[in-house]
């Protein structure tokens, strides 16, 4: 089987991986679906579809520009085809995102088995040891298999809290390929935000009448407008406020908005991901910083804190407040929060930057500190240290 | 297929009434479905016996074989065809008997 895959697609990997894809579906579902009338046919069958998924995918991460997929992903399934492979990759997804899976070994075989990136790949995104992002997609595999991890579709009462564990993998993988990027960093993290949108883009085409996917994928692509004007050529970050508004990019932002206002004229209750996004939404509505409608932000703030009651959520929410009411009522409301975000970096960057402002230099100064002690990213300590080195 | 649902505990006490009651639902709901195979509650850890005969001679001790804060306190085995009905199944058994449970596969012959 494997050769004349081979013959048909001339690659001995790709033949080789949709054998195995195909066995390892066999063994998956043999057992509750029956063993099927040919079971050599369907086997070649499956491989075939397997073979032209992969070489699909990999023509589609080949692409240089978002634009390129964002027409690709959005052609519907012209064929029966087309629409049992999709449905193989519904299936693939929330099976690798199975809640009995821990986190990193979900993030892990999503991107192997749905994402079709290498292990190498993966492993240099997410800066772990090659053997160890191996180890966790083998023990992921082994676990399905052992505990015998069902390979289908979630049922319709836990569908919902299915697709917010998918959609929390695929905002882990968005979020450490956005990271502000320092000069030494491997262009594969890049890749990963492309992955993401990618995969986001998927499941909305697959489910198009779930308002978070609509968010999580509006508000990826809101966030990843900006890429290009977030790193300044010296490597350092560059504020939301500080950016050249020309450099990002108006095709995705366009995009975004449109999505935001599909789920407005819904009617229904946004969730999570969805206020985020028309968070962001505002940002890039207005044509330089001063333009930002801030009481909007406040009020979609105000919303995300009644769903989420995170400290992080009345983090941001204070730094929005603080454009309108002023860096001391912001200061107010976050000092009560040092004992939860003492090792978030973000609260003391903040904290600095409003002490900054109220000419409170010393007490800025030990703020700026801590959070460079504890931010990892280079863009982002470069950044903090300039601001801590303009104190007077 | 086969799971082990154990039932861990960090003091020695047994089921009050109402957590009994409460397990005694459960199991019933288990054998009407189909997925009761076995279940017992354990003996406290001051009741267990460590043999080691691994060696020359076999070493008998008094007491389990871990001195940790928590312990298997009880178990169900059931029958059940995934992991999805098996964690929904170990989910209300956690409810009903009010302490953590673990659920494992058994080995397939």
């Amino acid at each position: 089987m494997v050769a004349s895959l081979a013959r048909r697609f001339g690659d001995l990997d790709t033949a080789e991986e949709a054998a195995a894809e195909a066995f390892a579906t066999a063994v998956t579902r043999w057992p509750s679906d029956g063993v099927p009338p040919n079971p050599g046919a369907w086997l070649t069958t499956t491989a075939n579809r397997k073979a032209i998924d992969r070489i699909r995918r990999e023509n589609k991460r080949c692409g240089k520009h978002l634009e390129a997929h964002m027409l690709a992903d959005d052609n519907p399934p012209d064929s029966p085809d087309e629409g049992v492979i999709d449905d193989e990759r519904l299936r693939l997804i929330f099976t690798c995102c199975h809640p009995a899976l821990s986190m990193e070994n979900r993030v892990a075989l999503t991107l192997r088995m749905v994402g079709g990136l290498t292990v190498p790949e993966i492993s240099r995104a997410f800066l772990v040891q090659e053997t160890t992002m191996g180890q966790r997609i083998t023990r992921a595999k082994a676990k399905i298999k052992a505990a015998r991890i069902p390979y289908r579709m979630p049922g319709a009462e836990d569908l919902p809290g299915r697709v917010s564990g998918v959609l929390a993998v695929l905002y882990l993988v968005f979020n450490e390929g956005y990271l502000a990027t320092g000069p030494d960093t491997d262009p594969v993290r890049q890749e990963l935000t492309t992955e993401a949108i990618r995969l986001t883009r998927l499941i909305h085409a697959l489910m198009p009448e779930d308002g978070e996917v609509v968010g999580l994928l509006a508000l990826m692509l809101l966030t990843e407008s900006r890429r290009a004007a977030r790193v300044s050529a010296g490597g350092e970050l560059v504020t939301l406020d500080q950016q050249d508004r020309g450099a990002w990019d108006a095709a995705l932002i366009a995009e975004g908005h449109q999505l935001v206002r599909r789920r407005l004229a819904s009617g229904v209750a946004p969730g999570r991901y969805q206020i985020l996004a028309a968070i962001n939404a505002v940002h890039t509505s207005a044509p330089q910083a001063h333009d930002s409608d801030w009481s909007q932000v406040v009020a979609l703030y105000d919303q995300l804190a009644r769903i989420d009651p995170s400290p992080i959520v009345a983090l941001n929410r204070a730094i929005a407040l603080a454009e309108l009411d002023g860096p001391e009522v912001a200061l107010a409301i976050i000092d009560p929060l040092e004992n939860e975000l003492a090792d978030y970096h973000p609260f003391h960057a903040t904290r600095a930057d409003l002490l900054r402002r109220l000419s409170r230099s010393q007490e800025s100064r030990e703020a700026y500190d801590k959070a460079i002690g504890l931010a990892g990213n280079t863009a982002e300590t470069a950044y903090l240290a300039r601001r801590r080195q303009e104190l007077a | 297929m086969q799971y082990l649902i154990s039932v861990i505990h960090d003091s020695p006490d047994l089921a009050t009434p109402s957590e009994m009651a409460a397990i005694d639902v459960f199991n019933d709901r288990l054998t009407a479905d189909g997925h009761w195979v076995f279940a017992a509650g354990l003996g406290g850890h001051d009741t267990a016996t460590l043999i080691d005969n691994r060696g020359e001679e076999p070493v008998l001790t008094d007491g389990p074989f871990l001195e940790s804060k928590e312990y298997l306190a009880g178990f169900w085995i059931i029958e059940a065809p995934d992991l999805d009905v098996a964690l929904e199944l170990a989910t209300e058994g956690s409810k009903s008997c009010n302490r953590k449970v673990e659920v494992r596969p058994l080995l397939a012959e």
